[in-house]
């Protein structure tokens, strides 16, 4: 009894502070567990490790790769742990800044918009892949510009973030107006159009988050501008294509063809509720779109308004989109092959992975196959995925910067307090400060 | 029954004596050489220290040494990973002067702060009094009622309070209803509303919480000095304020400390709820340092910075909250 009693008594704290170590360690412990940790070095040599974040997309995606991967090299593994970007973001910052860099896995994968902060900040996490084989040329310039600094490039494009033009043909067919009415126009004739659409259906053209400056940096991005000059400095001010954005955005707010909601739930209801006559966003949002099947064969697509009166203004834009980076950790070698004989060289992957997924290629020669030129149902028969890569070599490529995200959110700010009645020149001016400020 | 427990007890002692005095010879004969001029006192302080080590160590390795290497590092500046001691040592501090984000985001917390306390503390000193009337029926589904939305994750709650105050959500449409306003309110859309509706979530959130407290800080309190107050003709306001918040003070500063530190941490509420929006006007502290550290471009020696401000910030204000309440002397 008396033996017994005290090892329990030494026992059981001692277990207690195990299972607490135990829990405590469980955000990082489920990386090495599963091999995330230490693959470069020392696991198996057929075998990489993956972070990526969405089951039915870019996990979904992988997950064919490796398959595709597997008919040449039957030994191939690939071991994915599915990690939130968010997560994945702070894993990288953490791994970085206290320099463990053997936890890292051999591919992950960045939004093109967190490319240049990342590479800027911890170039140690990345393997420059630009001697890797892979043609670079057989993706839009606009897109690997992204995950291009200094001329090296660190990731091969995944998704697609060509900007496409939605549009309800029915509630068009109210007012009396085509999707052909929305083709190739500028942002002046859109305003018109959307108030005779206001008139006859009352249903605002588009919607989107306040606060959120997607839309400006669309535009921005149509006419190859951005919130940084080639040097990396702010020019938030005296940028002509961001105050004729704004003023476009604010007066589309101002006619009530532009609905400002407050969150990302409430954008996505405006959609498939069809409070809106119809959206302008990255090709990712067709999915979303499509989740509304009441809707279905009501949709079109076409490209997007142009900026008046700003020099190299298009019909093209781009908003987010992703791309695989290959980490310092990585087996370079069968990484760097894996990537080339899959994202950037399989036709078969692109094919099998659009229908089930929607994820549309940056890979140029994957617009070419059948299956991009199918008719899609949902979008009235239109061949979407098709068009949308014709759309892709078109847009303009511009320079997110490493602040990209400071600048956003600064303009952001300053277009709050736009539509509240600020005035344009002082907000802009308050944000080129702050984003000054965030840089030195 | 007396004699038994007596005679019981009686043997109690008698077993533990014998036991330490063999547990005394066995050391003894044990440890003659390491022990020898230890006295009992010291030996017994020794045992002490030898069961605090361990808790100590741990404290000390997991929460005081990161504490010190985050002071060092808000000392520190530079790029990515490679950062270096500053030019001058407290640029990052000086740097946060200059920062008007962080000034807004301190402003917030402090409204928070300075609102939202001293509403939740006196709303839970109300409930908890009605809570302690000893004629009140279904005490224990009031007590559980009032306490279960502390039981709730951080971020559900925050959820659903985003979904209540959205634009077509239904505190509009209730306040619609009831003719209190003919347009729906853009709560999130706005700065001042977006912090009001911070504010109530914290209430929700955090009123039972502290009631509990009270509620067994009430349990102490001699119910004889409430008779008496009120044999004397004193009225029931009366009897709270003079019998029964005296007593509670302890109490009262030891939530009011408690809630003033949580909410300078304030985090998942602005987080979840506004995302610090519209334009950073509902942005905590804590939620600015996240950012700085991890969305935006990492810095976090000024991130270290900023939390050094919150944390003498939260020194500062418990010490005259306990200057202040604390007249005991």
């Amino acid at each position: 009894m008396k033996p017994s009693k005290k090892a329990l008594a030494i026992a059981l704290p001692v277990l207690l502070a195990l299972g607490a170590c135990g829990t405590g360690d469980g955000g990082g412990g489920e990386t090495s567990g599963t091999g995330g940790g230490g693959t470069g070095g020392g696991e198996a040599s057929n075998e990489l490790t993956v972070w990526t974040w969405d089951p039915a997309f870019n996990i979904y995606a992988m997950q064919e790769a490796e398959k595709v991967y597997q008919k040449d090299h039957p030994d191939f593994k690939l071991n994915i742990v599915e990690t939130p970007w968010d997560d994945l973001q702070t894993k990288l910052t953490t791994l970085a800044q206290s320099q463990s860099y053997d936890e890292l896995p051999d591919i992950f994968l960045m939004q093109n918009n967190a490319y240049q902060k990342n590479v800027a900040n911890y170039p140690e996490l990345f393997t420059d892949i630009t001697g890797s084989g892979i043609n670079f040329a057989d993706f839009p310039e606009s897109v690997t510009a992204y995950s291009t600094v200094d001329g090296k490039n660190y990731g091969v494009p995944f998704d697609a973030g060509t900007a496409i033009g939605a549009y309800r043909t029915d509630l068009l067919e109210e007012a009396g107006l085509k999707i052909d009415d929305f083709t190739d126009i500028d942002y002046a004739k859109f305003i018109e159009l959307g108030k005779q659409i206001k008139d006859k259906t009352g249903k605002p053209l588009l919607s989107g988050q306040a606060g959120s400056s997607d839309t400006i940096m669309m535009m921005l991005q149509s006419a190859g501008a951005s919130l940084f000059d080639d040097a990396g400095k702010p020019t938030i001010t005296n940028n002509d294509a961001l105050l004729k954005s704004i003023d476009t955005y604010k007066q589309m707010v101002d006619a009530g063809i532009f609905l400002e909601v407050n969150s990302w739930d409430e954008y996505v209801a405006t959609i498939v509720n069809g409070d809106v006559a119809g959206t302008i966003n990255g090709v990712w949002i067709a999915g979303t779109i499509q989740t509304a099947k009441d809707q279905s064969g009501k949709w079109n697509i076409t490209n997007l308004p142009k900026l008046d009166g700003v020099a190299n203004a298009t019909n093209y834009s781009a908003n987010g989109g992703s791309s695989w980076g290959v980490s310092s950790n990585a087996n370079v070698e069968l990484a760097q092959d894996f990537l080339k004989s899959t994202f950037a060289g399989s036709k078969e992957l692109y094919d099998t992975i659009l229908p089930a997924s929607g994820a549309v290629a940056n890979w140029i020669p994957a617009g070419s196959s059948d299956v991009y030129k199918q008719p899609q149902e949902f979008f009235g028969g239109q061949p979407v995925f098709e068009k949308v890569v014709e759309f892709g070599t078109k847009v303009p490529k511009n320079n997110t910067g490493a602040y990209y995200y400071e600048g956003r959110d600064a303009v952001s700010a300053a277009i709050t307090q736009i539509i509240q009645g600020a005035d344009p020149a002082g907000a802009l001016e308050e944000a080129q400060k702050n984003v000054e400020f965030a840089m030195n | 029954m007396p004699r038994t427990k007596q005679s019981n007890s009686d043997l109690d002692t008698d077993s533990t004596k014998s036991s330490i005095g063999k547990a005394r010879s066995r050391r003894s004969s044990l440890s003659k050489g390491n022990f020898t001029g230890l006295g009992v006192a010291q030996k017994r302080s020794l045992t002490g220290w030898a069961f605090l080590i361990p808790a100590a160590l741990l404290i000390a390795i997991m929460n005081f040494y990161p504490m010190f290497q985050a002071f060092f590092l808000s000392m520190k500046t530079g790029k990515g990973a490679n950062l270096n001691y500053a030019e001058p040592l407290w640029y990052n501090y000086k740097r946060l002067l200059d920062d008007e984000i962080f000034m807004m985001t301190m402003r917030n917390t402090f409204i928070y702060l300075i609102v939202q306390v001293p509403i939740m503390l006196f709303l839970a000193l109300i409930l908890a009094n009605l809570l302690n009337n000893k004629h009140l029926r279904f005490k224990a589904f009031w007590r559980t009622a009032i306490f279960l939305p502390c039981a709730v994750s951080l971020v559900s709650y925050s959820l659903v309070f985003r979904t209540l105050f959205s634009t077509e959500g239904f505190v509009n449409d209730m306040l619609r209803g009831i003719g209190i306003i003919d347009d729906p309110i853009n709560w999130l859309g706005q700065g001042s509303t977006a912090r009001i509706v911070i504010i109530i979530g914290l209430l929700w959130r955090w009123t039972g919480y502290n009631m509990i407290f009270y509620l067994a800080a009430l349990q102490n309190i001699e119910y004889s000095s409430l008779e008496a107050a009120k044999i004397d003709g004193a009225s029931s306001t009366q009897t709270f304020f003079y019998v029964t918040l005296p007593q509670l003070k302890p109490m009262i500063l030891l939530t009011a400390i408690l809630s003033t530190n949580g909410t300078l941490q304030l985090f998942d509420e602005s987080w979840n709820l506004t995302r610090g929006g519209p334009a950073y006007e509902s942005m905590s502290m804590s939620h600015y340092l996240y950012e700085v550290s991890f969305q935006k471009n990492p810095n976090f020696g000024y991130a270290a910075a900023i939390s050094y401000v919150i944390l003498i910030l939260v020194a500062i204000l418990a010490l005259t909250q306990m200057k202040v309440g604390d007249k005991r002397d």
